[in-house]
Formats: structure tokens, C-alpha cells, sequence
């Protein structure tokens, strides 16, 4: 690995210049392809959502009137709050899953890789297949399942009513989200050392003293980062309630990407584009505050 | 594009996608973005052609082998994958377009992105009954910005031999239906199967048949036009107001649907009713290919669902099932011009109408051969047709999933309301 010479007071006048190209060589490539696939489009997007366009042709500039018709929209109020709701929940129910599976698959029990493995397959699945291997699930075997066994509500396609939706959704996605969560929570887990563990038991510490008061602190950091990017992968959730329900019953589980992506063939575009930009901002938002949280928590 | 058909003149204030995009390209000088090589003049100009019908790919593909056999001077690659909105968006729209011709192409006409086709032979050679249609859709004045090259009509399905063992016939009043239904539903026959799954099958039956066979399409989208960014409960014209007696149709229509409606979709409907499952499906013809797939002998016939107690009300939802469009923005408009042509000689456009059992958009294009289609024949040559009202309103309004909504068991009122809202808010936006 190229290192650069050591700072003495005279290089460090002229620092730049003694930097090793090879560095600038490395980035360059990867800066352009950045520069021109995400924030060019990324600018222009936000430009436009100030405009009247509907995505080709001519436009004019209309100031923040596309923001105003969007905050005092109810169809665009209604996909904010399914999603964060929707987040809210299956990350909750992510990580609590996932981390008592890792602590399981942790202990020494039987059987522990093919175990792993099994879990992590999810993770290798498309959303989309997913989505459409649940549905027939939801619409056809849990429905005759329910009928055989005489449990009334869930007779009906749970996709047909607007919260049991919810919950089948949060299910499939949590289905989807576990295995990822469930990795990092094992390495985690692991950097524990057992040394820890054999004091608090010499002390008389059991099981759940030692879970509530070693492991939980000390993976307390991986916690933070599995709810911080769960979240924000939950934000965008697009291609299983595509796959499951379409928006449906009504417009009761279209998301905020949904909507947006709507615009593209509603003649829209602006307009969604200011909805792109206001979720952009919630998304730094959170970017920002996930940076925050990991940089205290450096030494976990 | 030829200098008298020049859009209006810009104002100074506007800005083209175009004008941007250079600008923004100018950023990335250096970075050779796209070379669009011009044709040369002895090699074959390549032109992409845009389907939007997955029914028909295997068809175009086999029209295109022809088409390419026949000449050597253009060639054609199908496509039916792409996004088409977005790349229109990224000016790099296709040669030709074969589009069903609803509001996701009104954009591209209402903004003038597609050109003139008045100058050419096919567009003479349409049945003018249809222009007033297209410019329903969409219009960009003193243009003819798509040819039709298909029109489907469409109404209920039925399995004439349930129909037979019932000792039931098609019904041309509501109350007839209604008795139909009731006796089907005695004798434990479903009467409709419904797919309410797929949102689409929802908006284009139950919810524009009710509608189109109560209430003139045409006058009430005009009507709410003129009503603007106003449209709500103390309008002259209003979703709340003029839809509410089909809307209670539909609630009623819905009761003798399958039990499991709320989560089949347009395949599980096609193969059941191929199977018998029901006496009558809410579809176009292009579900009697699929329906044929698994049975290939059904006796099936078509009528237009009878929505008031009288019968010359009668009339079938018709839509434009593919038109013909070439967008201003590409280069290669005469190559896809010839090709345009190639596919509207009656030998090819005819025999893809009967093939695919649509009806002819050319004055002197026979009608379709199907038996199943002979309930609809004379509603189509009479004129007694409507477009359907769900693909009147643009699509960033989810109508469709309002219908789902109502006949899943939210009242029609809320839902109606919420057309108008979003009607007004929309009409706000583009104002």
C-alpha cells in the first residue's frame, strides 16, 4: 500500500502536491460515474421540482407551488403516514426477531450453521418474487387454512382489508429484512468476548441478568445501525407492496416511493419530483442523525 | 417538422428538457454522453418499436420477420419492456409507437411531443366516427398526433351454455339482469366472476360499464372541464354528484360476485372462468385468447351491460386498443413512417383485427369474425359506444384503486369525494 511520505513543516506548506496520485487515480472513476449517474439527475430533479414540467417539452418556473399542493395534499399526507408507520413497526419487529435468533444461533446449540444458513436464504431472494410467492400465500392457502380451522377473519384475503394488509405487509418485508439484520447482530454477538461472560457467571450472574447487562450494552452499537438502516431501507419500500397489494385495499398501502413513481405516467413529474425532494430531505435527515449515533457509539 | 406546424411560440420564460439537458451536459464536457449516429445511406435505418400489448408480442414479432423479408431498407427492433413516460423523459422516445391510446399518452399528445400524422394516406383512411374519441383522450389542436389502429369493444362475457342449462337469456334491462342474477345464484351458479386483485379489471368493468351505461362519458368529462379547479359537492358537475346512481349500481352488481373476488386476479378469473366457475366475466375480447388457453370450445358470446330499464340504452365501452403514434423527437420519423404504413395495408391491419378479435379503425375494415363478438357488432356500427370513464381521468389519480375500495365496502360517497378532490387538485397543478 502506497503511504505518503511523513509530514515535516516544509512539505506540509505544499501538502497537496506530495499526496500519492494513486489515490486521485482510485477515486476519479468512481467520482465521474457518481457525478454523472446520482447527482446530476439528483440536481436536476430538484430543479425541476420548481417547474411546471411534466418531463419533456417546455416548462416554466413556478416557484414552490408544487411543495404547497403537496403538503395540503391527503393522498400524499396518507402514503407519508403508511410509511413511516409501516417502517416504524417492521423495524421493531426486525430487530427483535433477529436478535433473539442471533442470540440463539449463537449459543452452542445443535446444528448451529445449517441454522444460519437456512435463515440468511431470504436474503438472496428478489423482493418481487417474494412478494408474489406471499400473495399466493395471503390470497389462497391462509384463506382456506383459516376456513378449514374456522378462524372467521382471516377467511378473507388478508390483503383485501386495510390494517390486516398492514400487518401482512410488515410480515413479508420482516421476512425479507430479518436475515441482514440477523448478520450483523451474530458478528456482533461475537465480538463479545467469552472471557466477560465466564466473570459474570463466576459473580452469579444468570442467563437473562447476563443478556440484560453484558450482551445488551455491548452490541449496542450493531442495535443502533440495524435500527438506523433498517429504517431507512423501510422508508423506501417499493417493490413488495407493488408485488402484494398494489397500493391496495383502496389507496390504503401505497408508499411515499409509490407515489412518486406514479408521477412518471400520471404527468406528474414535477410535481412528484417536489414529493422526491421533500423525502430526499427526510432521508438526510436520517443519514445524518445514523452518523451522529455510530460516531458515539466508535468504540463498541 | 415543417415551419406551419411550429408549436405556439415559447415565451421567454420557458425553458425546454432539451435546453436543460445541454446546459447540464455542458458540465460533463469531455464525457461523451450519447452519439447518436446519424443513418447512413446504403445500410438499413434500425427504428424501435414500442408495443404496449402483451397479448401480441409474438404476433409483432412474427408481422416484423415479415415486414423485414418484404424490404431491406428498415429495420425494426420491438420492444415492450422499456419506460416509455421516462424516456420520453430522457429525450430518447421510440421510432414508433403501438400504444393503447388512454391517459398515459394524452401527456405526450397535450404537450405536443408527438408529431403530425395529418399528411399521410392512413390518416384519411380512418373511420372518422373515431376522431371525435381520440380527441377525448387527448388532443393537440390542428394535429393528428396518433392513427388508431384498434379499437376494442367491450361488455359482459357469457357461457351461453350455463346460460342454456339455466334457461336464462341475455338481459337489456337492469331489472332483467338483476333477475338473471338471482336465479343463477338460486340454482348455485355464481353469476360474475370477479378479480378485484387487479385493480385494472375493476376500473374497466364493473365501475366504466355502470357508469357508461347510465351517464353520457363524453358530456360529463366536458362538464367537469368546465368546471376547473371547482369541482366538488356544489358543482353543476361532479364525480359526487353524477356518479353516485352507477356507483350504487355496482355496489348492488357486487353481490353476486365469487366469494373470493378480493384476492384473485385477471389470470385466476380467466382460468376459472374457462373452467365454468361463473356464468359471466366483466372483460374485453382480449380475455377470450386467454380464456380459450385452458378452454379452447367454450360457447361464449358478448352483450353490453344493461344498467337502466331501457334497452336502447344499451351501448358497449369501446377503447382504443393500439394507435399508431411517431414522436417529434425522433430522428428517424421516415423510416417509421414506412413501416407505419407496412402495418396499416388492409391485408395486415385487417387479419391482426380478426386475429386478435378487435374491431377495424379504417372505413372500410370489416367487422371481426368471432362469434363471440356478434352481441357487440351492432352496437360498434351503430355508434352506441363510450370511452371508458377510468381512462378519462390521468393517471395520477388512482381511480382504480377507489373502485377496489367501493366494492370492497367503503361507502361510494367518501370515494367519489375523494375524485373530486383529487380532481380539483389536479386540475390545479396543470392550470
Amino acid at each position: 500500500m502506497a503511504i505518503a511520505p511523513l509530514p515535516t513543516a516544509a512539505v506540509r506548506r505544499s501538502g497537496f502536491r506530495r499526496v500519492e496520485p494513486t489515490f486521485y487515480i482510485f477515486l476519479v472513476p468512481t467520482l465521474i460515474l457518481f457525478t454523472l449517474a446520482i447527482t446530476l439527475p439528483a440536481v436536476m430533479g430538484i430543479v425541476l421540482s420548481f417547474t411546471n414540467s411534466v418531463g419533456f417539452g417546455t416548462f416554466r418556473f413556478v416557484g414552490l407551488t408544487n411543495y404547497q399542493a403537496a403538503f395540503s395534499d391527503p393522498s400524499i399526507l396518507q402514503a407519508y403516514g403508511f410509511t413511516f408507520l409501516f417502517a416504524v413497526i417492521t423495524v421493531v419487529v426486525v430487530n427483535l426477531v433477529a436478535f433473539l435468533l442471533a442470540v440463539s444461533l449463537t449459543a452452542r446449540i445443535k446444528a448451529r450453521t445449517a441454522l444460519r444458513t437456512t435463515f440468511v436464504v431470504p436474503m438472496v431472494i428478489s423482493g418481487i418474487v417474494i412478494a408474489y410467492v406471499f400473495s399466493y400465500l395471503f390470497g389462497t392457502s391462509v384463506p382456506a387454512l383459516a376456513t378449514a380451522l374456522g378462524v372467521g377473519p382471516l377467511e378473507q384475503s388478508m390483503l383485501a382489508t386495510p390494517d390486516l394488509a398492514l400487518v401482512a405487509l410488515v410480515i413479508v418485508a420482516a421476512w425479507q429484512a430479518i436475515p441482514s439484520a440477523l448478520l450483523i447482530y451474530i458478528a456482533g454477538l461475537l465480538s463479545i468476548p467469552s472471557e466477560v461472560y465466564e466473570a459474570a457467571s463466576l459473580d452469579g450472574a444468570g442467563g437473562w441478568r447476563q443478556l440484560r447487562t453484558i450482551t445488551m450494552p455491548l452490541v449496542a452499537g450493531y442495535i443502533v445501525i440495524n435500527v438506523i438502516l433498517g429504517f431507512k431501507g423501510f422508508l423506501n419500500v417499493y417493490d413488495i407492496i407493488v408485488g402484494l397489494t398494489g397500493g391496495g385495499p383502496g389507496t390504503s398501502t401505497v408508499s411515499v416511493a409509490m407515489s412518486i413513481f406514479n408521477g412518471f405516467s400520471g404527468g406528474d413529474y414535477a410535481y412528484q419530483m417536489a414529493n422526491a425532494t421533500i423525502f430526499f430531505i427526510i432521508a438526510v435527515v436520517i443519514a445524518l442523525l445514523q452518523l451522529r449515533f455510530t460516531r458515539g457509539k466508535a468504540t463498541f | 417538422m415543417s415551419p406551419d406546424q411550429h408549436p405556439p411560440a415559447r415565451a421567454a420564460s420557458t425553458f425546454t428538457r432539451r435546453g436543460f439537458l445541454a446546459g447540464a451536459g455542458a458540465l460533463g464536457s469531455g464525457l461523451a454522453l450519447a452519439a447518436c449516429g446519424a443513418p447512413t445511406g446504403s445500410s438499413p435505418t434500425t427504428i424501435s418499436f414500442y408495443l404496449s400489448k402483451p397479448e401480441v408480442i409474438p404476433y409483432f414479432h412474427r408481422l416484423i420477420s415479415t415486414y423485414h423479408s418484404e424490404q431491406d431498407k428498415v429495420r425494426v427492433v420491438l420492444d415492450s419492456s422499456s419506460n416509455v413516460p421516462a424516456d420520453f423523459v430522457r429525450n430518447r422516445p421510440p421510432d414508433l409507437g403501438c400504444w393503447n391510446y388512454n391517459f398515459a399518452v394524452a401527456e405526450f399528445v397535450n404537450h405536443g411531443a408527438l408529431s403530425d400524422l395529418r399528411d399521410t394516406p392512413q390518416a384519411r383512411s380512418i373511420n372518422p366516427a373515431l376522431w371525435p374519441l381520440m380527441r377525448q383522450t387527448a388532443d393537440y389542436p390542428g394535429r393528428i398526433s396518433a392513427i388508431p389502429y384498434s379499437v376494442m369493444a367491450e361488455g359482459v362475457i357469457y357461457n351461453r351454455d350455463i346460460f342454456a342449462r339455466h334457461g336464462v337469456s341475455v338481459p337489456t334491462t337492469w331489472s332483467e339482469l338483476v333477475g338473471v342474477c338471482e336465479r343463477l345464484t338460486a340454482a348455485g351458479v355464481t353469476p360474475f366472476f370477479n378479480t378485484y386483485a387487479d385493480t385494472w379489471t375493476i376500473a374497466q368493468g364493473m365501475f366504466d360499464y355502470t357508469i357508461g351505461g347510465m351517464v353520457d362519458v363524453a358530456a360529463f368529462f366536458g362538464g367537469l372541464k368546465q368546471e376547473g379547479t371547482h369541482v366538488g359537492p356544489s358543482s353543476a358537475t361532479s364525480f359526487s354528484r353524477d356518479l353516485a346512481a352507477p356507483m350504487a349500481r355496482m355496489v348492488q352488481l357486487a353481490q353476486y360476485s365469487n366469494k373470493d373476488a378480493a384476492s384473485r386476479h385477471y389470470g385466476d378469473g380467466n382460468t376459472a372462468f374457462a373452467q365454468g366457475k361463473a356464468a359471466m366475466y366483466l372483460q374485453g375480447p382480449w380475455a377470450l385468447g386467454q380464456i380459450a388457453l385452458t378452454s379452447p370450445h367454450l360457447n361464449l358470446g358478448m352483450f353490453p351491460l344493461p344498467v337502466t330499464e331501457n334497452p336502447s340504452d344499451l351501448k358497449v365501452r369501446v377503447n382504443v386498443d393500439l394507435a399508431l403514434w411517431i414522436p417529434e423527437a425522433s430522428p428517424r420519423k421516415a423510416a417509421a413512417r414506412d413501416f407505419m404504413a407496412w402495418l396499416m395495408q388492409p391485408r395486415i391491419n385487417d387479419t391482426y383485427n380478426n386475429d386478435n378479435d378487435g374491431f377495424g379503425s379504417r372505413i372500410d375494415a370489416p367487422a371481426p369474425t368471432n362469434p363471440a363478438l356478434a352481441g357487440l357488432r351492432k352496437y360498434y356500427s351503430g355508434g352506441d359506444f363510450y370511452l371508458g370513464p377510468s381512462q378519462l381521468i390521468p393517471a395520477s389519480i388512482p381511480v382504480a384503486n377507489y373502485a377496489q375500495a367501493i366494492v370492497l365496502g367503503s361507502s361510494p360517497a367518501s370515494q367519489l369525494a375523494l375524485l373530486d378532490a383529487d380532481w380539483s387538485r389536479y386540475a390545479i397543478r396543470v392550470a
